[in-house]
């Protein structure tokens, strides 16, 4: 996907249409990861005495909500905002066996995977930019069981920070590109940052690849080669 | 899921489910925290046992249904104690499939395994004896939580309730279309494979987006979010609340203070973490 140039007009306050865009995304989320929790909580016994490893190779699953949430909406903190949110879904409206220290958790989480668009300014959506927001995630995460359940002291911890890392990449920032994606093409973004981005490209001759399908009608047919952007419209 | 609806308290009246929503919230994470610094399992345990009247009889959750609701925690509670005899080192007191048991590790297990199962009835009896939009009220009114914030939440917390009717519209329209079912079994269920899942899930998200979209352009066409506005069933505190918070807080004190005098108080430094 392109990276968004360098002309975005004065950046937009967060309107009542992004917030409930991030509370639905984290009620959803919210219920997927509560979803996950149980899971989590029969394979850790599958798993037997390995079980608690279980937690470090599905991490990135609970995380997946930050970076998409910024991949839409584009403002600093909605993958915080949107993460908290989440967590106190899963305690106030589904009860988690975690309980209200998930709501710190998720708060790290988010910031973890926010830190990584914050490089940007909030400006790349490349595939890297989502690599290394994984990263920063199970970084976070890492950092937090070790205060959390003295991970330092326990036997594989080379192992957890592996399965972290994997996890962090593939479930939480690759993941969240390819549904943001897979979202965008459905049409029903059009209204948000990601969207009017999407169009940009489009109208400014940008090579969005297979985005603008015929899936949604709201499609503005640019004009090709429109000298539009100044800014670098690169495609990863 | 053991709750008759989702996301909603029992639909009865208690103790608890008059108690201001904010109140409580605190409440339960003060307790939570605290507990969350202790790593011996009696401490916990003493307060496990004295939650299960609180939930009983001041929030009126039948024991059955707290049972229940109990299943994903004994499996979370199990697993951190299995984890924690297999890996931590310490005096080797039984071998288990080739697997050292070390005494610290059972008895840092059990702990762990005991503080889940008392944030986990704490939790049940706050979600099973609250309602949700009377939680956002009441945030609004006593935690200056912002209002475009709390509208937001709350339209995502009517979604929330619908999210299994429309999971189950969806799984019923995959099975609808799904000829190898339709053949072999009528009527059976939906396809479990996870692609199947994975475009339920996918399915829902979108549903969901769309119906979050249409939510917000009533908000703004209503002029919700646009300025302050009043409360149409304001949640107030009362003398009450104050006394079931400072109950709850001072047998959590107390219990904390027996343990500690009678030298079974262990806190987060035994974990080795910070040296």
């Amino acid at each position: 996907m392109s990276a968004r140039g360098t002309t975005p007009a004065r950046r937009r306050p967060v309107t009542l249409h992004d917030l409930v865009l991030l509370a639905v995304l984290a009620v959803v989320f919210g219920f997927l990861y509560w979803a996950l929790v149980q899971v989590w909580g029969w394979m850790q016994v599958a798993m037997g005495p390995l079980g608690d490893l279980a937690q470090n190779v599905l991490v990135g699953g609970w995380m997946v909500v930050a970076p998409l949430a910024l991949y839409i909406v584009r403002k600093p903190g909605s993958g915080i905002v949107v993460e908290i949110v989440a967590s106190i879904v899963e305690v106030v409206f589904l009860a988690s066996p975690v309980g209200p220290m998930l709501i710190l958790v998720g708060l790290i989480q988010g910031a973890g995977a926010e830190v990584a668009f914050t490089a940007t300014r909030y400006r790349r959506y490349g595939w890297w930019v989502f690599v290394a927001s994984g990263i920063t995630a199970a970084l976070a995460n890492l950092a937090l069981g070790m205060v959390r359940f003295g991970w330092m002291g326990q036997d594989f911890f080379a192992l957890r920070v592996g399965f972290q890392l994997a996890s962090g990449i593939i479930l939480c920032g690759l993941l969240a590109k390819v549904i943001g994606d897979a979202l965008l093409r459905t049409g029903v973004l059009d209204n948000y940052a990601i969207g009017r981005a999407a169009r940009e490209t489009e109208r400014s001759g940008g090579s969005s690849p297979a985005d603008r399908s015929t899936a949604s009608g709201t499609t503005v047919s640019g004009t090709p080669g429109t000298p539009g952007t100044s800014g670098t419209s690169e495609t990863t | 899921m053991s709750t008759p609806a989702f996301g909603r308290p029992l639909p009865v009246d208690s103790l608890l489910h008059r108690r201001d929503p904010t109140v409580k919230v605190l409440v339960v994470l003060v307790v939570c925290l605290a507990i969350t610094a202790v790593v011996d399992p009696v401490t916990p345990a003493a307060l496990y046992l004295l939650a299960w009247p609180a939930a009983v009889l001041a929030g009126r959750i039948p024991p059955a249904t707290l049972l229940r609701a109990h299943v994903p925690f004994v499996a979370f509670a199990l697993s951190l104690l299995m984890v924690n005899a297999a890996t931590r080192d310490g005096e080797t007191i039984a071998r288990l499939l080739a697997v050292d048991i070390s005494a610290e590790g059972l008895t840092i297990g059990a702990g762990l395994a005991m503080r889940t199962l008392l944030i986990g009835i704490v939790s049940v009896t706050f979600v099973l004896t609250t309602d949700g939009a009377r939680l956002m009220t009441s945030l609004h009114q006593h935690l200056r939580l912002s209002g475009r914030f709390a509208y937001a939440v709350l339209a995502g917390y009517r979604l929330l309730e619908q999210l299994p009717e429309t999971w189950s519209t969806i799984r019923s329209a995959q099975a609808a279309r799904d000829p190898r079912r339709r053949l072999q079994h009528p009527g059976h269920a939906p396809s479990a494979r996870p692609k199947a899942l994975a475009q339920a899930a996918f399915a829902l998200l979108v549903t969901s987006l769309r119906r979050g979209e249409r939510m917000s352009i009533a908000l703004e066409t209503r002029g919700l979010g646009a300025g302050p506005r009043t409360i149409a069933a304001p949640s107030d505190l009362r003398w009450a609340d104050a006394v079931v918070a400072f109950v709850a807080l001072g047998v959590t004190a107390a219990v904390l203070l027996t343990s500690w005098r009678l030298g079974l108080l262990r806190g987060l430094g035994e974990l080795g973490v910070f040296g």
